[in-house]
C-alpha cells in the first residue's frame, strides 16, 4: 500500500493561537479570501478544533481518517468514500444530512452544515499541497507527513532529547 | 480450490459481507442470491423514490463507500426457501440448488402486520421497505390527497414527510402517547413534536386502527379503535419489522425470533453464518440479546461475518438495541442505548433549553454511561456512543459527559 501523508498534531508545540481554524475556515469559503470570506452567509466554518485540557494543554483535533472508518461504514447514503490519496471524504451533493456518520464518530470531528444539512469534515485540501492548517501554523505543531516519516522524525527528536538531557 | 461463499440476502448486511471478503479473499467466488429485482441499494434512501428526488441508479451501492470491490456476483430475484446446512445446498423458489463451502444469512426483515386490524392485505396498503414499495406509493399517491399512517416510528415519519413533501395530507395514528416511543419516552418528544406539528403533520396518538374500510379501489378510510373514520385513499404501516427466518426453518440452523448468532458471527451449524436484521445478537449497554433493524449495525455485523468468513476470527461488538441519528422536520436527534428512564433505577441528567434537549444516563450507581439522547444540538454525539459501547471507565470524564463538555482530549 502506497505511503500517504497524513496530518500529525504534536500537543506539545500548539500554544492555541487558532490560526489554524481561521486558514481551514478560509480554505473552505467561496472566495478562498479571508477578507471576502468574513462576508459570505453562511460564514466559513472550520473543519480543525482546538480543545483545552487542564494544564493549559492545547489538544487539535481533526478528522484521523481512520483507516477503518466507522463513518465510511455507517453512511446511508453513500456520500462518504475513500479518495485516492486515502482520505475519507464527504460528497456533499449525496449527503442528506442524517448524521449518521456524527452518531458513530468517536473523534466528534465531523461538523453539520445547518443551512444545507450537509456534513463536513477536514478533506486534506485536495487542492493544496500541503493542508491550509498545516501551512499556516506558525509552531509546526500540525505536521503533513507519511506514517514512517513522521516516526522517523520523532526517533530523531527523542534520541537528540535523551543525549542532551545525558549531557553528551 | 476457491471456496465457495455464498450469501443469502442483497441488502446492508449482506453486501457489505461481500465487499469484505473480496478483500481478503482475492480467488474465492462470493455469490448474492437476493430476493428482490433491484440491485443492491441503500435501503435508507427510498423516501427519495417516493418524493421522485432521486432515480434507483441514483442510490445503487455498487462503486460506493465501502461497497468499491470487484467479482461480486449478485443474483436478483432469487428466493431461497430451505437449507441443508450439513449437505452444505440451498434450495430456491425455481428448484434451483446452490452448493457452497460457506454461507451467510442476512435475509433481513418484513414489515410487522398486526394480525388485529383487518384488511391491511386491501390495495393501496403499504409499508415504506423496498424500491418497489416506494414505486407503488408513489404510483397510488397521485390519486391520493390524504394518507393515514399507523405507527410513529421513524419509518413512517420519513415516509410521512416524502408525502408532505408532494403535498399530499398526512394523519399520524400512534398508539403511543408520543412519537418515536420505542427512541424516548414521551416527555422528551417535545420538541420533536412541536416541530412536526409546525411542518403540518396531524398526529392522532392514544389510538389505533380497528379495520380498514374499502371499496372498489381498494381503502377508503381507516376505521380507529375510537370509533372515528378517516376517508382516506393510502395507508402506510409502520409498526417496526420481523425478522425473515423462513429459509433456515426445519434445518438444525437455531432460530430464537431471529437467527442466533455467537459472537464471532457464526449460527449454531459450523460454516454458517448470520448478519443484520435478522441475527440475533448482544446489547453492549443492556447486556440482553438484540435484534436491530438499522443500516448502520447491519454493515457493521455484515463486515465483521465477512471477516469471520474469510478466515479472520473477529469478535462482533455487538449492536445498541436503540441507535439511531436522524433529523426530522429540520430537527436532529440522536438516541443510543437505554434512553427509556421513565420510573427506572437509573441516573439521569437532562438539560433542556427553548431549541435543545440533552438526556444522558448512567446506571443506577453512577458508574457507567448507559444512554444518551440529544435533540436539537447532536455534536459530539459519536462520543457518547464510543463511551456507552467500549464501556468506558468515566470517572474522569463524568462531569464533562453531563455537562456536554467532553472532547477527544479527554480520552488522550
Amino acid at each position: 500500500m502506497p505511503n500517504y501523508k497524513e496530518i500529525f498534531v504534536k500537543t506539545d508545540k500548539c500554544t492555541g493561537c487558532l490560526t489554524c481554524k481561521i486558514a481551514c475556515a478560509v480554505e473552505h469559503s467561496e472566495t478562498k479570501s479571508l477578507f471576502s470570506a468574513i462576508r459570505e452567509s453562511p460564514g466559513p466554518v472550520s473543519r480543525v478544533y482546538v480543545e483545552w485540557l487542564p494544564g493549559n494543554v492545547k489538544v487539535p483535533v481533526l478528522c484521523r481518517h481512520c483507516e477503518d472508518a466507522p463513518c465510511l461504514n455507517a453512511c446511508i447514503s453513500g456520500a462518504i468514500s475513500r479518495s485516492d490519496t486515502n482520505a475519507v471524504i464527504t460528497d456533499a451533493s449525496k449527503c442528506i444530512g442524517c448524521w449518521t456518520c456524527v452518531m458513530v464518530c468517536p473523534y466528534g470531528v465531523i461538523g453539520r452544515d445547518q443551512t444545507f444539512a450537509k456534513a463536513f469534515r477536514c478533506d486534506r485540501c485536495p487542492d493544496r499541497e500541503i493542508p491550509a492548517c498545516v501551512g499556516a501554523c506558525p509552531t509546526q505543531a500540525l505536521v503533513y507527513e507519511t506514517v514512517d516519516g513522521f516516526s522517523k522524525t520523532k526517533r530523531k527528536t527523542v534520541s537528540r532529547e535523551l543525549l542532551t538531557r545525558e549531557g553528551a | 480450490m476457491e471456496t465457495r461463499y455464498l450469501i443469502v440476502g442483497g441488502s446492508a448486511a449482506g453486501m457489505a459481507a461481500a465487499h469484505t471478503i473480496r478483500k481478503k479473499d482475492k480467488t474465492g467466488i462470493i455469490t448474492v442470491l437476493s430476493n428482490e429485482e433491484t440491485l443492491p441499494y441503500f435501503r435508507p434512501m427510498i423516501p427519495y423514490i417516493l418524493t421522485g428526488k432521486k432515480q434507483v441508479s441514483d442510490i445503487s451501492l455498487s462503486g460506493t463507500g465501502i461497497f468499491v470491490q470487484p467479482r461480486i456476483d449478485v443474483r436478483t430475484g432469487t428466493i431461497v426457501t430451505s437449507v441443508d446446512p450439513v449437505a452444505k445446498i440451498l434450495t430456491t423458489t425455481s428448484g434451483k440448488t446452490w452448493s457452497y463451502d460457506k454461507v451467510l444469512f442476512a435475509t433481513g426483515s418484513r414489515p410487522y402486520l398486526p394480525e388485529t386490524v383487518k384488511g391491511l392485505d386491501s390495495p393501496g396498503v403499504f409499508s415504506l421497505k423496498t424500491v418497489a414499495d416506494a414505486a407503488a406509493m408513489a404510483q397510488r399517491s397521485r390519486n391520493t390527497d390524504h394518507v393515514v399512517l399507523l405507527g410513529g416510528g421513524i419509518l413512517n415519519l420519513k415516509a410521512a414527510f416524502a408525502l408532505l413533501e408532494k403535498k399530499i395530507k398526512v394523519t399520524l395514528v400512534v398508539y403511543s402517547p408520543e412519537v418515536l416511543s420505542q427512541l424516548m419516552d414521551p416527555e422528551d418528544a417535545f420538541l420533536i413534536r412541536k416541530a412536526l406539528d409546525k411542518a403540518g403533520l396531524k398526529i392522532m396518538t392514544g389510538c389505533s386502527a380497528d379495520h380498514v374500510v374499502t371499496d372498489a379501489d381498494g381503502v377508503c378510510a381507516v376505521a380507529l379503535d375510537n370509533g372515528t373514520q378517516i376517508p382516506c385513499r393510502m395507508v402506510c404501516v409502520g409498526k417496526g419489522v420481523i425478522p425473515n427466518t423462513e429459509c433456515v426453518r426445519g434445518s438444525a440452523i437455531t432460530v430464537d425470533k431471529g437467527i442466533l448468532a455467537d459472537p464471532f458471527t457464526a449460527c449454531s451449524v459450523k460454516d454458517t453464518f448470520a448478519a443484520g436484521d435478522v441475527a440475533v445478537t448482544h446489547d453492549p449497554a443492556t447486556g440482553e440479546k438484540t435484534v436491530t433493524a438499522l443500516w448502520t449495525n447491519a454493515v457493521d455485523m455484515g463486515i465483521c461475518a465477512g471477516l469471520n468468513m474469510a478466515g479472520i476470527p473477529t469478535r462482533y461488538t455487538g449492536t445498541l438495541g436503540i441507535m439511531n441519528a436522524t433529523q426530522v422536520a429540520k430537527e436532529p436527534f440522536v438516541a443510543m442505548g437505554r434512553v427509556h428512564t421513565k420510573g427506572r433505577d437509573l441516573e439521569t441528567h437532562i438539560d433542556k433549553t427553548d431549541n435543545t434537549y440533552r438526556k444522558i444516563v448512567f446506571n443506577k450507581e453512577g458508574t457507567r454511561l448507559v444512554g444518551a439522547l440529544f435533540i436539537g444540538d447532536i455534536t459530539h454525539a459519536g462520543m457518547y456512543r464510543y463511551v456507552i459501547r467500549e464501556k468506558k471507565p468515566i470517572d474522569r470524564i463524568k462531569s464533562h459527559l453531563i455537562r456536554h463538555t467532553l472532547h477527544y482530549g479527554h480520552f488522550m
